[in-house]
Protein backbone atom coordinates (compact mmCIF):
# COMPACT_ATOMS: atom_id res chain seq x y z
CA UNK A 1 0.00 0.00 0.00
CA UNK A 2 3.09 2.39 0.69
CA UNK A 3 4.13 1.30 -2.49
CA UNK A 4 0.73 2.42 -4.12
CA UNK A 5 0.64 6.17 -2.70
CA UNK A 6 4.32 6.57 -3.28
CA UNK A 7 3.42 6.24 -7.16
CA UNK A 8 0.44 8.30 -6.87
CA UNK A 9 2.32 11.12 -5.19
CA UNK A 10 5.53 10.82 -7.45
CA UNK A 11 2.08 10.98 -10.55
CA UNK A 12 1.22 14.34 -8.76
CA UNK A 13 4.95 15.65 -9.43
CA UNK A 14 4.12 17.46 -12.86
CA UNK A 15 1.15 18.67 -11.75
CA UNK A 16 2.95 21.75 -10.52
CA UNK A 17 2.22 25.34 -12.55
CA UNK A 18 4.67 25.60 -15.26
CA UNK A 19 4.84 28.09 -18.38
CA UNK A 20 5.97 25.66 -21.06
CA UNK A 21 4.36 25.62 -24.58
CA UNK A 22 3.48 23.20 -27.52
CA UNK A 23 1.87 23.65 -31.19
CA UNK A 24 3.14 26.60 -33.54
CA UNK A 25 0.92 29.96 -31.97
CA UNK A 26 2.14 33.48 -33.06
CA UNK A 27 4.14 34.42 -30.05
CA UNK A 28 4.98 38.28 -31.86
CA UNK A 29 5.35 39.36 -35.07
CA UNK A 30 7.46 42.87 -36.40
CA UNK A 31 5.67 45.00 -37.48
CA UNK A 32 3.91 44.20 -33.95
CA UNK A 33 0.11 42.90 -34.11
CA UNK A 34 -2.44 45.63 -34.36
CA UNK A 35 0.58 48.49 -34.52
CA UNK A 36 1.18 51.65 -36.36
CA UNK A 37 4.68 52.12 -37.81
CA UNK A 38 5.78 55.61 -39.02
CA UNK A 39 7.36 53.98 -42.38
CA UNK A 40 6.79 51.20 -44.47
CA UNK A 41 8.54 48.12 -43.14
CA UNK A 42 10.83 45.93 -46.14
CA UNK A 43 9.36 42.74 -44.42
CA UNK A 44 7.16 41.20 -41.98
CA UNK A 45 8.89 38.79 -39.49
CA UNK A 46 6.54 36.35 -37.54
CA UNK A 47 8.13 34.22 -34.24
CA UNK A 48 5.86 31.47 -33.14
CA UNK A 49 6.39 29.28 -30.12
CA UNK A 50 7.60 26.03 -31.86
CA UNK A 51 9.78 25.44 -34.93
CA UNK A 52 8.08 25.10 -38.11
CA UNK A 53 7.99 23.27 -41.50
CA UNK A 54 8.97 25.32 -43.99
CA UNK A 55 7.74 23.74 -47.09
CA UNK A 56 3.92 23.99 -45.78
CA UNK A 57 4.48 27.31 -44.06
CA UNK A 58 2.87 30.82 -45.63
CA UNK A 59 2.01 34.23 -44.94
CA UNK A 60 0.37 36.98 -47.34
CA UNK A 61 0.23 40.97 -47.02
CA UNK A 62 -2.42 42.22 -48.41
CA UNK A 63 -3.61 45.89 -48.41
CA UNK A 64 -6.97 46.93 -47.28
CA UNK A 65 -8.50 46.43 -51.05
CA UNK A 66 -7.20 43.09 -50.85
CA UNK A 67 -4.03 43.09 -52.93
CA UNK A 68 -1.02 41.19 -52.08
CA UNK A 69 1.45 42.93 -51.06
CA UNK A 70 4.04 40.54 -50.35
CA UNK A 71 7.42 39.12 -52.36
CA UNK A 72 5.63 35.50 -52.23
CA UNK A 73 7.31 32.67 -50.54
CA UNK A 74 7.69 32.67 -47.04
CA UNK A 75 11.65 32.30 -45.29
CA UNK A 76 11.27 30.22 -42.90
CA UNK A 77 14.06 29.37 -40.02
CA UNK A 78 13.33 27.57 -37.28
CA UNK A 79 10.47 28.96 -35.53
CA UNK A 80 10.27 32.17 -37.74
CA UNK A 81 9.14 33.05 -40.86
CA UNK A 82 9.84 36.09 -42.87
CA UNK A 83 8.02 37.60 -45.89
CA UNK A 84 9.25 40.47 -47.59
CA UNK A 85 7.03 43.54 -49.25
CA UNK A 86 6.67 45.23 -52.01
CA UNK A 87 7.27 48.91 -51.69
CA UNK A 88 4.00 50.00 -49.55
CA UNK A 89 2.49 53.73 -48.96
CA UNK A 90 0.74 54.56 -45.79
CA UNK A 91 -2.66 52.52 -45.53
CA UNK A 92 -3.80 49.52 -43.33
CA UNK A 93 -2.23 45.69 -44.29
CA UNK A 94 -3.72 41.99 -43.46
CA UNK A 95 -1.03 39.49 -42.77
CA UNK A 96 -2.61 36.03 -43.02
CA UNK A 97 -0.34 33.02 -41.81
CA UNK A 98 -0.47 29.81 -41.88
CA UNK A 99 1.67 27.80 -39.82
CA UNK A 100 2.11 24.15 -40.08
CA UNK A 101 4.49 22.87 -36.65
CA UNK A 102 6.84 20.05 -36.49
CA UNK A 103 4.85 17.97 -34.57
CA UNK A 104 2.88 18.16 -37.51
CA UNK A 105 0.07 20.16 -36.62
CA UNK A 106 -1.12 23.24 -38.25
CA UNK A 107 -2.78 26.85 -37.06
CA UNK A 108 -3.46 29.93 -38.89
CA UNK A 109 -4.18 33.43 -38.23
CA UNK A 110 -4.60 37.10 -39.57
CA UNK A 111 -3.60 40.49 -37.95
CA UNK A 112 -3.41 43.65 -39.32
CA UNK A 113 -0.67 46.74 -39.16
CA UNK A 114 -0.78 50.18 -40.26
CA UNK A 115 2.11 52.20 -41.48
CA UNK A 116 1.51 56.45 -41.95
CA UNK A 117 1.04 59.17 -39.58
CA UNK A 118 -2.65 58.62 -39.89
CA UNK B 1 -17.62 11.86 -18.00
CA UNK B 2 -20.50 10.61 -20.11
CA UNK B 3 -20.02 13.50 -22.49
CA UNK B 4 -16.47 12.99 -22.46
CA UNK B 5 -16.94 9.92 -23.59
CA UNK B 6 -19.87 11.15 -26.31
CA UNK B 7 -17.28 13.48 -27.86
CA UNK B 8 -14.45 11.19 -28.27
CA UNK B 9 -16.57 8.85 -29.78
CA UNK B 10 -18.29 11.12 -31.78
CA UNK B 11 -14.38 11.99 -32.63
CA UNK B 12 -13.09 8.71 -33.12
CA UNK B 13 -16.05 7.97 -35.59
CA UNK B 14 -15.32 11.72 -37.50
CA UNK B 15 -11.73 11.32 -38.10
CA UNK B 16 -10.17 8.41 -40.05
CA UNK B 17 -6.78 9.44 -38.82
CA UNK B 18 -7.58 8.52 -35.22
CA UNK B 19 -8.05 4.81 -36.23
CA UNK B 20 -4.98 4.78 -38.43
CA UNK B 21 -2.89 6.28 -35.33
CA UNK B 22 -4.48 3.77 -32.74
CA UNK B 23 -3.84 0.47 -35.12
CA UNK B 24 -0.09 1.92 -35.75
CA UNK B 25 0.27 2.78 -32.29
CA UNK B 26 -0.83 -1.14 -31.14
CA UNK B 27 0.95 -2.67 -33.84
CA UNK B 28 4.31 -0.95 -33.64
CA UNK B 29 3.92 -2.19 -29.75
CA UNK B 30 3.17 -5.47 -30.74
CA UNK B 31 6.15 -5.61 -33.25
CA UNK B 32 8.63 -4.40 -30.99
CA UNK B 33 6.84 -6.35 -27.84
CA UNK B 34 7.72 -9.74 -29.76
CA UNK B 35 10.94 -9.55 -30.32
CA UNK B 36 11.86 -7.44 -26.93
CA UNK B 37 9.85 -10.22 -25.41
CA UNK B 38 12.18 -12.98 -27.57
CA UNK B 39 15.27 -11.71 -26.74
CA UNK B 40 15.03 -10.55 -23.05
CA UNK B 41 12.55 -12.49 -21.74
CA UNK B 42 11.92 -15.75 -23.68
CA UNK B 43 15.22 -16.88 -24.95
CA UNK B 44 16.60 -17.51 -21.57
CA UNK B 45 13.02 -19.88 -20.92
CA UNK B 46 13.49 -21.52 -23.96
CA UNK B 47 17.16 -22.62 -22.90
CA UNK B 48 15.54 -23.63 -19.56
CA UNK B 49 12.65 -25.87 -21.39
CA UNK B 50 15.90 -27.55 -23.01
CA UNK B 51 13.85 -31.24 -21.83
CA UNK B 52 11.20 -30.45 -24.49
CA UNK B 53 12.04 -28.45 -27.44
CA UNK B 54 8.35 -28.86 -28.99
CA UNK B 55 7.11 -26.50 -26.48
CA UNK B 56 9.75 -23.87 -27.37
CA UNK B 57 9.15 -24.02 -31.08
CA UNK B 58 5.47 -23.83 -30.65
CA UNK B 59 5.71 -21.06 -28.83
CA UNK B 60 8.27 -19.59 -31.49
CA UNK B 61 6.12 -20.20 -34.11
CA UNK B 62 3.35 -18.22 -33.01
CA UNK B 63 5.62 -15.32 -31.99
CA UNK B 64 6.36 -15.93 -35.22
CA UNK B 65 3.00 -15.54 -36.44
CA UNK B 66 1.94 -12.93 -34.47
CA UNK B 67 5.18 -10.87 -35.40
CA UNK B 68 4.03 -10.74 -39.31
CA UNK B 69 0.84 -10.00 -38.70
CA UNK B 70 2.06 -7.22 -36.82
CA UNK B 71 4.48 -5.73 -38.79
CA UNK B 72 2.09 -6.51 -41.89
CA UNK B 73 -0.56 -4.09 -39.55
CA UNK B 74 1.80 -1.61 -38.76
CA UNK B 75 2.87 -0.73 -42.58
CA UNK B 76 -0.79 -1.00 -43.19
CA UNK B 77 -1.86 1.79 -40.90
CA UNK B 78 1.69 3.21 -41.49
CA UNK B 79 0.80 3.86 -44.87
CA UNK B 80 -2.54 5.72 -43.99
CA UNK B 81 -1.34 7.60 -41.32
CA UNK B 82 1.06 9.12 -43.75
CA UNK B 83 -1.69 9.50 -46.31
CA UNK B 84 -3.98 11.46 -43.84
CA UNK B 85 -1.13 13.76 -42.52
CA UNK B 86 0.26 15.27 -46.12
CA UNK B 87 -3.31 15.73 -47.03
CA UNK B 88 -3.89 17.58 -43.86
CA UNK B 89 -0.48 18.97 -44.25
CA UNK B 90 -1.13 20.45 -47.82
CA UNK B 91 -4.85 21.07 -47.48
CA UNK B 92 -5.58 18.62 -50.08
CA UNK B 93 -7.88 15.87 -50.19
CA UNK B 94 -5.99 12.34 -49.56
CA UNK B 95 -6.59 11.34 -53.02
CA UNK B 96 -4.86 14.03 -54.11
CA UNK B 97 -1.53 13.74 -52.10
CA UNK B 98 0.00 11.22 -54.66
CA UNK B 99 -0.28 13.41 -57.31
CA UNK B 100 1.58 17.47 -57.13
CA UNK B 101 4.71 15.82 -55.19
CA UNK B 102 3.12 16.54 -52.01
CA UNK B 103 3.82 12.63 -50.27
CA UNK B 104 7.45 13.18 -51.66
CA UNK B 105 7.81 16.79 -50.30
CA UNK B 106 6.33 15.37 -46.93
CA UNK B 107 8.78 12.33 -46.52
CA UNK B 108 11.98 14.46 -47.98
CA UNK B 109 11.00 18.09 -45.98
CA UNK B 110 9.32 17.68 -42.68
CA UNK B 111 10.11 16.22 -39.23
CA UNK B 112 7.29 13.64 -39.95
CA UNK B 113 8.48 12.34 -43.02
CA UNK B 114 11.61 11.94 -42.41
CA UNK B 115 10.97 10.13 -39.17
CA UNK B 116 8.36 7.94 -41.48
CA UNK B 117 11.47 7.49 -44.04
CA UNK B 118 13.75 6.01 -41.28
CA UNK B 119 10.92 4.21 -39.48
CA UNK B 120 10.26 2.29 -43.09
CA UNK B 121 13.78 1.55 -43.14
CA UNK B 122 14.00 0.08 -39.81
CA UNK B 123 10.99 -1.95 -40.33
CA UNK B 124 12.48 -3.65 -43.28
CA UNK B 125 15.37 -4.15 -41.29
CA UNK B 126 13.77 -5.79 -38.76
CA UNK B 127 11.90 -7.79 -41.00
CA UNK B 128 14.88 -9.12 -42.17
CA UNK B 129 16.13 -10.72 -38.60
CA UNK B 130 12.63 -11.96 -37.94
CA UNK B 131 12.86 -15.22 -39.66
CA UNK B 132 16.28 -16.10 -38.03
CA UNK B 133 15.05 -14.86 -34.70
CA UNK B 134 11.76 -17.11 -34.81
CA UNK B 135 12.96 -19.78 -36.68
CA UNK B 136 13.23 -23.18 -35.08
CA UNK B 137 16.37 -23.79 -34.05
CA UNK B 138 17.80 -23.44 -30.62
CA UNK B 139 20.70 -21.35 -30.17
CA UNK B 140 20.63 -17.67 -32.01
CA UNK B 141 23.75 -15.36 -32.43
CA UNK B 142 23.88 -13.22 -29.46
CA UNK B 143 24.81 -10.58 -32.52
CA UNK B 144 21.56 -11.14 -33.80
CA UNK B 145 19.68 -11.00 -30.62
CA UNK B 146 21.63 -7.54 -30.11
CA UNK B 147 20.46 -6.27 -33.23
CA UNK B 148 16.78 -7.43 -33.37
CA UNK B 149 16.14 -5.82 -30.12
CA UNK B 150 17.70 -2.62 -31.34
CA UNK B 151 15.52 -2.20 -34.85
CA UNK B 152 12.51 -3.50 -32.44
CA UNK B 153 13.22 -0.23 -29.78
CA UNK B 154 14.30 2.09 -32.86
CA UNK B 155 11.17 1.20 -34.49
CA UNK B 156 8.99 1.88 -31.60
CA UNK B 157 11.19 4.84 -30.48
CA UNK B 158 10.88 6.35 -33.61
CA UNK B 159 7.13 7.20 -33.03
CA UNK B 160 8.20 10.10 -30.86
CA UNK B 161 8.98 12.56 -34.20
CA UNK B 162 5.07 11.83 -35.33
CA UNK B 163 3.95 13.88 -32.87
CA UNK B 164 3.76 16.70 -29.98
CA UNK B 165 6.94 15.54 -28.43
CA UNK B 166 8.47 17.06 -31.92
CA UNK B 167 7.98 20.62 -31.73
CA UNK B 168 9.65 21.87 -28.88
CA UNK B 169 12.30 24.81 -28.40
CA UNK B 170 15.40 25.35 -26.09
CA UNK B 171 15.71 22.68 -24.23
CA UNK B 172 12.35 20.88 -24.70
CA UNK B 173 13.78 20.46 -28.05
CA UNK B 174 16.16 17.55 -26.36
CA UNK B 175 14.52 16.71 -23.14
CA UNK B 176 10.67 16.09 -24.62
CA UNK B 177 11.71 13.81 -27.40
CA UNK B 178 14.29 11.78 -25.55
CA UNK B 179 11.50 11.14 -22.41
CA UNK B 180 9.03 10.11 -25.78
CA UNK B 181 11.48 7.67 -26.71
CA UNK B 182 12.09 6.13 -23.75
CA UNK B 183 8.53 6.26 -22.68
CA UNK B 184 7.27 4.42 -26.28
CA UNK B 185 10.22 2.08 -26.25
CA UNK B 186 9.33 1.11 -22.52
CA UNK B 187 6.05 0.53 -23.15
CA UNK B 188 6.20 -1.85 -25.90
CA UNK B 189 8.53 -3.77 -23.80
CA UNK B 190 5.88 -3.98 -21.32
CA UNK B 191 2.61 -3.76 -23.30
CA UNK B 192 3.47 -4.77 -26.29
CA UNK B 193 4.98 -8.20 -24.63
CA UNK B 194 2.16 -8.98 -22.73
CA UNK B 195 0.38 -11.00 -25.91
CA UNK B 196 3.90 -13.03 -26.07
CA UNK B 197 3.88 -14.17 -22.56
CA UNK B 198 0.14 -15.39 -23.13
CA UNK B 199 0.86 -17.25 -25.67
CA UNK B 200 3.98 -18.96 -23.74
CA UNK B 201 1.97 -19.42 -20.63
CA UNK B 202 -1.11 -21.20 -22.60
CA UNK B 203 1.78 -23.45 -24.45
CA UNK B 204 3.26 -24.53 -20.70
CA UNK B 205 1.76 -26.25 -17.55
CA UNK B 206 1.95 -30.24 -19.24
CA UNK B 207 5.40 -31.01 -17.86
CA UNK B 208 8.08 -30.01 -15.64
CA UNK B 209 9.88 -28.72 -18.54
CA UNK B 210 7.12 -26.50 -20.09
CA UNK B 211 6.51 -25.41 -16.07
CA UNK B 212 10.34 -24.82 -15.79
CA UNK B 213 10.07 -22.56 -19.19
CA UNK B 214 7.51 -20.44 -17.80
CA UNK B 215 8.92 -19.68 -14.89
CA UNK B 216 12.10 -18.41 -15.88
CA UNK B 217 9.89 -16.19 -18.33
CA UNK B 218 8.07 -15.13 -15.29
CA UNK B 219 10.91 -14.02 -13.72
CA UNK B 220 12.70 -12.44 -16.48
CA UNK B 221 9.46 -10.70 -17.74
CA UNK B 222 8.72 -9.59 -14.02
CA UNK B 223 12.69 -7.67 -13.97
CA UNK B 224 11.43 -6.64 -17.18
CA UNK B 225 8.12 -5.28 -15.84
CA UNK B 226 9.77 -3.35 -13.27
CA UNK B 227 12.25 -1.53 -15.32
CA UNK B 228 9.55 -0.42 -17.85
CA UNK B 229 6.88 0.83 -15.29
CA UNK B 230 9.76 3.13 -13.63
CA UNK B 231 10.97 4.43 -17.20
CA UNK B 232 7.21 4.76 -18.04
CA UNK B 233 6.38 7.04 -14.79
CA UNK B 234 9.64 8.99 -15.03
CA UNK B 235 9.51 9.76 -18.53
CA UNK B 236 5.58 10.08 -18.30
CA UNK B 237 6.20 12.22 -15.87
CA UNK B 238 8.55 14.73 -18.34
CA UNK B 239 5.57 14.36 -21.20
CA UNK B 240 2.83 15.47 -18.64
CA UNK B 241 4.98 18.87 -17.53
CA UNK B 242 5.19 19.42 -21.45
CA UNK B 243 1.64 18.77 -22.56
CA UNK B 244 -0.83 19.59 -19.91
CA UNK B 245 1.69 21.70 -17.49
CA UNK B 246 -0.90 22.81 -14.42
CA UNK B 247 -3.30 20.86 -12.43
CA UNK B 248 -6.39 23.17 -13.82
CA UNK B 249 -5.14 22.44 -17.08
CA UNK B 250 -5.40 18.46 -16.21
CA UNK B 251 -9.36 18.94 -14.71
CA UNK B 252 -10.94 21.35 -17.00
CA UNK B 253 -9.42 20.67 -20.08
CA UNK B 254 -10.32 17.44 -22.61
CA UNK B 255 -7.12 16.53 -23.17
CA UNK B 256 -6.40 16.61 -19.51
CA UNK B 257 -8.93 14.64 -18.96
CA UNK B 258 -8.44 11.99 -21.04
CA UNK B 259 -4.72 12.19 -19.95
CA UNK B 260 -6.11 11.28 -16.39
CA UNK B 261 -8.14 8.36 -17.71
CA UNK B 262 -4.61 7.11 -19.29
CA UNK B 263 -3.03 7.32 -15.84
CA UNK B 264 -5.57 5.89 -13.84
CA UNK B 265 -5.42 2.77 -16.32
CA UNK B 266 -1.90 2.87 -16.24
CA UNK B 267 -1.96 2.42 -12.28
CA UNK B 268 -4.42 -0.50 -12.61
CA UNK B 269 -2.00 -1.87 -14.68
CA UNK B 270 0.73 -1.63 -12.38
CA UNK B 271 -1.83 -2.78 -9.57
CA UNK B 272 -2.41 -6.03 -11.15
CA UNK B 273 1.39 -6.44 -12.25
CA UNK B 274 2.22 -5.87 -8.58
CA UNK B 275 -0.34 -8.59 -7.29
CA UNK B 276 1.38 -10.65 -9.62
CA UNK B 277 4.86 -10.19 -8.64
CA UNK B 278 4.18 -10.32 -4.49
CA UNK B 279 1.62 -12.96 -4.81
CA UNK B 280 1.43 -15.00 -7.94
CA UNK B 281 4.50 -15.70 -9.00
CA UNK B 282 5.95 -17.13 -5.72
CA UNK B 283 3.48 -19.74 -6.07
CA UNK B 284 4.56 -20.55 -9.31
CA UNK B 285 8.43 -20.79 -7.87
CA UNK B 286 7.65 -22.71 -5.22
CA UNK B 287 7.57 -26.14 -7.29
CA UNK B 288 5.00 -27.44 -4.27
CA UNK B 289 2.81 -29.24 -6.69
CA UNK B 290 2.42 -29.41 -10.42
CA UNK B 291 -1.57 -28.55 -9.71
CA UNK B 292 -0.53 -25.54 -7.66
CA UNK B 293 2.09 -24.13 -10.04
CA UNK B 294 -0.82 -24.45 -13.01
CA UNK B 295 -3.35 -22.84 -10.80
CA UNK B 296 -0.62 -19.86 -10.45
CA UNK B 297 0.34 -20.20 -13.83
CA UNK B 298 -3.81 -20.04 -14.92
CA UNK B 299 -4.07 -16.42 -12.82
CA UNK B 300 -0.79 -14.65 -14.78
CA UNK B 301 -2.49 -15.91 -17.73
CA UNK B 302 -5.66 -14.56 -17.03
CA UNK B 303 -4.40 -11.08 -15.43
CA UNK B 304 -1.57 -10.48 -18.21
CA UNK B 305 -4.40 -10.98 -20.56
CA UNK B 306 -6.61 -8.10 -18.25
CA UNK B 307 -3.55 -6.06 -18.46
CA UNK B 308 -3.01 -6.20 -22.15
CA UNK B 309 -6.78 -5.14 -22.13
CA UNK B 310 -5.95 -1.89 -20.66
CA UNK B 311 -3.39 -1.21 -22.59
CA UNK B 312 -4.80 -1.22 -25.24
CA UNK B 313 -7.25 0.92 -24.12
CA UNK B 314 -4.03 3.10 -23.19
CA UNK B 315 -2.88 3.12 -26.80
CA UNK B 316 -6.68 4.33 -28.06
CA UNK B 317 -6.47 7.28 -25.55
CA UNK B 318 -2.73 7.70 -27.09
CA UNK B 319 -3.95 7.84 -30.33
CA UNK B 320 -6.82 10.37 -29.22
CA UNK B 321 -4.47 12.86 -27.36
CA UNK B 322 -2.03 13.02 -30.60
CA UNK B 323 -4.53 14.53 -32.90
CA UNK B 324 -5.82 17.13 -29.93
CA UNK B 325 -4.44 20.52 -28.64
CA UNK B 326 -2.52 19.88 -25.28
CA UNK B 327 -4.27 21.45 -22.41
CA UNK B 328 -1.05 23.18 -21.99
CA UNK B 329 -2.86 25.51 -24.96
CA UNK B 330 -5.84 26.36 -23.11
CA UNK B 331 -3.91 27.68 -19.93
CA UNK B 332 -1.39 29.62 -22.10
CA UNK B 333 -2.22 30.28 -25.83
CA UNK B 334 -4.10 32.68 -27.56
CA UNK B 335 -6.59 30.24 -28.68
CA UNK B 336 -8.37 32.80 -30.74
CA UNK B 337 -5.16 32.96 -32.79
CA UNK B 338 -5.37 29.71 -33.99
CA UNK B 339 -9.38 29.79 -34.88
CA UNK B 340 -9.51 33.63 -36.46
CA UNK B 341 -12.51 32.21 -38.91
CA UNK B 342 -11.52 33.48 -42.35
CA UNK B 343 -14.56 35.87 -42.65
CA UNK B 344 -14.05 37.47 -39.59
CA UNK B 345 -11.30 40.85 -38.68
CA UNK B 346 -9.22 40.23 -35.83
CA UNK B 347 -7.06 42.50 -33.49
CA UNK B 348 -4.98 41.71 -30.84
CA UNK B 349 -5.03 44.83 -28.40
CA UNK B 350 -1.76 44.43 -25.65
CA UNK B 351 -1.10 46.29 -22.72
CA UNK B 352 0.96 45.54 -19.35
CA UNK B 353 -2.39 45.48 -17.38
CA UNK B 354 -4.03 43.19 -19.80
CA UNK B 355 -4.68 42.18 -23.38
CA UNK B 356 -8.11 41.63 -25.72
CA UNK B 357 -8.40 39.37 -28.63
CA UNK B 358 -11.74 41.01 -30.70
CA UNK B 359 -13.34 38.96 -33.32
CA UNK B 360 -16.05 40.92 -35.40
CA UNK B 361 -17.30 38.66 -37.73
CA UNK B 362 -17.88 38.88 -40.61
CA UNK B 363 -15.61 41.85 -40.93
CA UNK B 364 -17.19 43.67 -43.30
CA UNK B 365 -19.78 46.61 -43.75
CA UNK B 366 -23.01 45.69 -42.68
CA UNK B 367 -24.67 43.93 -39.47
CA UNK B 368 -21.92 42.10 -37.28
CA UNK B 369 -21.28 40.19 -33.84
CA UNK B 370 -18.16 40.61 -31.72
CA UNK B 371 -16.39 38.00 -29.04
CA UNK B 372 -14.02 39.61 -26.80
CA UNK B 373 -11.33 37.40 -24.89
CA UNK B 374 -9.61 38.97 -22.07
CA UNK B 375 -6.14 37.73 -20.77
CA UNK B 376 -3.51 38.79 -17.98
CA UNK B 377 -0.04 39.68 -19.02
CA UNK B 378 0.89 35.64 -18.18
CA UNK B 379 -1.70 34.87 -21.01
CA UNK B 380 -4.54 33.48 -18.35
CA UNK B 381 -7.99 34.19 -18.77
CA UNK B 382 -8.83 38.20 -17.04
CA UNK B 383 -11.91 38.24 -14.82
CA UNK B 384 -13.46 41.31 -15.74
CA UNK B 385 -17.12 42.17 -13.87
CA UNK B 386 -18.54 44.17 -16.83
CA UNK B 387 -17.54 44.78 -20.73
CA UNK B 388 -17.80 47.20 -23.47
CA UNK B 389 -17.22 48.16 -26.72
CA UNK B 390 -17.21 51.36 -28.73
CA UNK B 391 -16.86 51.02 -32.25
CA UNK B 392 -15.74 53.99 -34.24
CA UNK B 393 -16.14 54.51 -38.05
CA UNK B 394 -13.41 55.82 -40.47
CA UNK B 395 -13.02 60.05 -40.43
CA UNK B 396 -16.32 59.66 -37.71
CA UNK B 397 -16.52 63.04 -36.02
CA UNK B 398 -19.39 62.68 -33.40
CA UNK B 399 -19.54 60.64 -30.52
CA UNK B 400 -19.78 56.68 -31.07
CA UNK B 401 -22.13 54.89 -28.80
CA UNK B 402 -20.98 52.34 -26.31
CA UNK B 403 -22.18 48.61 -26.71
CA UNK B 404 -22.65 46.44 -23.82
CA UNK B 405 -21.16 42.88 -23.85
CA UNK B 406 -22.82 39.54 -22.14
CA UNK B 407 -19.77 37.35 -20.54
CA UNK B 408 -20.63 34.19 -22.27
CA UNK B 409 -20.26 30.67 -20.31
CA UNK B 410 -17.01 29.79 -21.85
CA UNK B 411 -15.39 33.05 -20.51
CA UNK B 412 -15.31 35.24 -23.69
CA UNK B 413 -17.38 38.64 -23.68
CA UNK B 414 -19.87 39.16 -26.98
CA UNK B 415 -21.76 41.93 -28.52
CA UNK B 416 -24.73 41.41 -30.82
CA UNK B 417 -25.96 43.30 -33.90
CA UNK B 418 -23.41 45.74 -34.65
CA UNK B 419 -24.17 48.17 -37.76
CA UNK B 420 -20.46 48.52 -39.64
CA UNK B 421 -21.76 51.53 -41.55
CA UNK B 422 -19.04 51.10 -44.24
CA UNK B 423 -15.63 49.65 -44.87
CA UNK B 424 -12.60 51.07 -44.05
CA UNK B 425 -10.19 51.49 -40.77
CA UNK B 426 -12.70 51.77 -38.02
CA UNK B 427 -11.36 51.90 -34.19
CA UNK B 428 -12.18 49.78 -31.63
CA UNK B 429 -12.18 50.69 -27.74
CA UNK B 430 -12.71 47.71 -25.11
CA UNK B 431 -13.76 49.05 -21.61
CA UNK B 432 -13.16 46.63 -19.01
CA UNK B 433 -14.26 47.01 -15.54
CA UNK B 434 -12.03 44.94 -13.13
CA UNK B 435 -12.88 45.82 -9.87
CA UNK B 436 -14.58 49.06 -8.18
CA UNK B 437 -11.37 50.80 -8.42
CA UNK B 438 -9.48 49.90 -11.37
CA UNK B 439 -10.90 50.06 -15.42
CA UNK B 440 -8.56 48.87 -18.35
CA UNK B 441 -9.32 50.66 -21.80
CA UNK B 442 -7.45 49.02 -25.10
CA UNK B 443 -7.85 50.93 -28.03
CA UNK B 444 -6.76 49.63 -31.34
CA UNK B 445 -7.58 50.39 -35.39
CA UNK B 446 -9.66 47.31 -36.77
CA UNK B 447 -10.25 46.87 -40.86
CA UNK B 448 -13.52 46.50 -41.95
CA UNK B 449 -13.70 44.73 -44.97
CA UNK B 450 -15.97 46.24 -48.45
Amino acid sequence: MRKFFLVVSLCLIPLAPVAARAHAFLDHASPLVGSTVPAAPHDVVLTFTQNLEPAFSTAQVTDSSGARVDQGKAQVSGNTMTVGLKSIGPGSYKVHWHALSVDTHSTEGTFTFHVGGH
Amino acid sequence: MASLLASLLAGLLADPLLYARALHFAATMLVAGVVLFAVLVAAPAWRGAAGNRAVAMNVRTRLAVIAWIGLALAAISGAAWLILTAAAMSGSPAARVFGDGVLWTVLSQTTFGRAWLIRFVLACALAATLPALLSRRDRKSTWLEITAAVLAAAFAGALAWSGHAAGGLGGEAILHPAADVLHLVAAAAWVGALLPLIVLFAAAGADDASLAMARTATVRFSILGIVSVGTLLATGIVNTFYLAGSVPALLHTEYGRLLLIKIVLFLAMVAIAAINRVRLTPQLLQQASIAASRGALRRLRRNAAIEALAGAAVIAIVAALGTMAPAIHAAHQHPTYGAVPADAAFVHIHLVEGMADVTIRPGRAGRAGATIRLWDEDFEALEARQVSMTLTAPGATGNPTSLPARQRRDGAWQVDDIELSQPGNWTVTVDVVLDRTKRLTLTAPIVIEP
